[in-house]
């Protein structure tokens, strides 16, 4: 990274602090936009709940759709955060440090969203208590036999982690801030940033205390994203109870989770004038982890069908054959093409480092990514074993304006983050160059 | 330290000058009693005899507890109801792991939050006394005791290590 080589701790601070500055009117634009889409998603919500669950398109044999469809996605938008901040971190990976913070905010914003789905599914929100092991008249406890179950757990203890791993992350920047502000402003910041004063033992406490939020973050995301693809696999659904499921999950997940990242931090450099902290270099890293992640999952599609075709299960064969060829074959196409042959473009040196065919490339992985899941929540029980049970499914525009307005919801939360927190780790980058000077 | 001493705190612009002054002004008889940066520093930490992080014991006690209560958890929900499901045992071990696995996680990670509020010191509402905003930027500050009638001596000492402003006094 040549131009890190020039930074020094005032250059990072400034270029930090420079974005939280007062915006301009683009940015209310933008935001008052984003917030007019996450009203109209929780109005189709409102409405869904006023109405019930039938007005969306989930009908028999289709059970599962698009609610579950976005909570496996932005799960897995979720977990590259964590293996950004804390699987790159273990590794010593330096092009992670300037992405880091906005990976780790991206997780927090991406499982709160994620966890809204199952709510939704469950059609009457309230009683989403029943799932939860709290002491009741009825006696009633939850089966923790089940892997429905065994997301409850996994997603809120994902939650809690990455949140706390996001914001003890953040307590040495928030002092800066504090330091530099003033009126209402460092009173707020005086609270957030909890008297931090780097001592050298807070350091020393702090840095153990990081490295193990760290270590444990790394096998929960990995645990977090099995647990998620057992709901499928513990089932008997054709295309579903197989045991690449977990490995092929966590794969998918951080492989959409990293053109998120490419998504967000191209804007992002351009717009908070952040090129000297994520340079050319730190984009073409992740790209490379694209093509990485791409092939293994592309691997992973190719032994889903050497397994269907070398069990010889009749069933099996069907579900793979149609899922090719049948009803939702343009959706199989989509998926296998943007992750697996649009991702090898990256391949190409002059592509992998220019940011326009990086970032149309990290929309084709996100729209590649989102299809995957709906080919594997939709297609299996579309066309389980019985032909008369055999059916199709659409969303209907309630799921369409809930969707939509996640999606806008994300982008709200993430929009006043980086007018409102830095952005990049001003701690972590100050560590870096001076690690690279001595 | 006497009641009466004096805190003296000098500023410096990198790590090695830092740590020169450091061994300098404790090799002079003075004590620094902290040091504060804009980064960790296991140099500043040793030259401070700063003791060795015990934040791993309470997320290790906490990751015990929540191996435990998962566990636990997850057998009483089953005794409660004890009814055969798809030829599962009532106390199954291996998805009564996940679950014990997930809380240990959580509780190893709470205990590391505990860990950081005893450890760490934080919240710290005095932060303000002997602290210099410069030292969250880019500067690294030295505070070292100092009784009244020394105080002038250390301040020649400071400036002579290289310390690159004008010294504060805190009681």
């Amino acid at each position: 990274m040549s131009s890190t080589s020039q930074l020094t701790f005032e250059t990072i601070n400034t270029t930090v602090l420079n974005t939280l500055t007062r915006p301009g009117k683009a940015y209310w634009c933008i935001i008052a936009l984003m917030f007019c889409g996450a009203v109209m998603g929780a109005s189709c919500w409102a409405y869904q709940i006023f109405v019930g669950v039938g007005v969306a398109g989930m009908n028999t044999p289709v059970h599962w759709g698009t609610y579950l469809i976005n909570f496996v996605f932005w799960v897995g938008i979720a977990h590259s955060g964590t293996l950004i901040s804390a699987i790159l971190f273990l590794f010593r990976a330096g092009w992670r440090n300037p992405i880091a913070r906005a990976a780790e905010t991206m997780t927090v914003f991406a499982v709160c969203i994620a966890g809204l789905f199952p709510f939704i599914h469950l059609g009457r929100a309230w009683l989403v208590f029943y799932m939860l092991p709290l002491p009741n008249q009825r006696t009633l406890w939850p089966n923790f036999q089940s892997p429905l179950m065994f997301d409850v757990i996994a997603i809120s203890t994902y939650l809690t982690v990455s949140s706390l791993f996001w914001y003890t992350g953040l307590i040495p920047d928030l002092a800066i801030i504090r330091d530099r502000s003033e009126g209402v402003r460092k009173k707020i910041f005086k609270v957030l940033s909890l008297g931090w004063s780097g001592k050298t033992g807070q350091w020393m406490n702090y840095s153990r205390a990081y490295l193990l939020f760290a270590g444990l973050a790394t096998p929960l995301v990995i645990s977090v994203h099995s647990v998620v693809s057992w709901d499928f696999a513990l089932s008997v659904i054709p295309g579903w109870h197989t045991t690449i499921f977990a490995p092929y999950f966590v794969a998918g997940a951080i492989h959409s989770g990293l053109a998120m990242v490419l998504t967000l931090s191209i804007p992002l450099r351009k717009i908070l004038k952040y090129e000297a902290l994520i340079t050319m270099d730190v984009l073409e890293s992740i790209a490379k982890t694209i093509v990485f992640t791409g092939i293994i999952v592309g691997f992973a599609y190719g032994t889903e069908l050497f397994i269907a075709w070398y069990s010889r299960n009749t069933i099996e064969m069907e579900t793979f054959w149609w899922r090719a060829f049948g009803h939702y074959a343009p959706e199989y196409w989509i998926m296998v093409v943007c992750n697996t042959v649009i991702p090898l473009l990256y391949l190409s040196k002059k592509i992998r480092t220019h940011v326009i065919p990086l970032f149309v490339i990290s929309i084709f992985v996100n729209i590649g990514m989102w299809f995957e899941r709906f080919v594997i929540i939709a297609g299996s029980v579309a066309h389980d074993f019985l032909p008369n049970a055999w059916g199709h499914y659409r969303p209907t525009w309630v799921e369409g304006g809930i969707m939509v307005g996640a999606f806008c919801l994300f982008f709200f939360l993430f929009l006043l983050f980086v007018k409102h927190l830095p952005s990049v780790s001003m701690t972590e980058m100050k560590e870096m160059i001076h690690h690279k000077t001595e | 330290m006497s009641a009466d001493a004096i805190i003296v705190t000098g500023l410096y612009q990198n790590q090695e000058e830092t740590l020169a002054a450091v061994e300098k002004i404790q090799a002079e008889g003075f004590t620094v009693t902290e040091v504060h940066s804009p980064i960790p520093s296991n140099a500043l930490a040793r030259a401070l005899g700063t003791k060795k992080s015990r934040i791993g014991w309470f997320t290790l006690t906490g990751g015990i507890i929540g191996f435990i209560s998962g566990f636990s958890l997850a057998v009483f929900t089953a005794t409660r109801w004890s009814l055969i499901v798809s030829g599962k045992p009532i106390i199954s071990w291996i998805p009564f792991f996940v679950i014990a696995f997930e809380l240990t996680i959580l509780f190893a990670v709470l205990g590391n939050v505990l860990g950081i509020v005893t450890q760490v010191g934080l919240p710290d509402p005095d932060y303000e006394k002997n602290y210099d905003p410069e030292c969250s930027g880019s500067l690294y500050g030295i505070e070292v005791a100092s009784t009244p009638e020394n105080a002038e001596c250390l301040k020649d000492l400071l400036v002579h290590t290289g310390s690159i402003k004008k010294q504060r006094e805190n009681k």
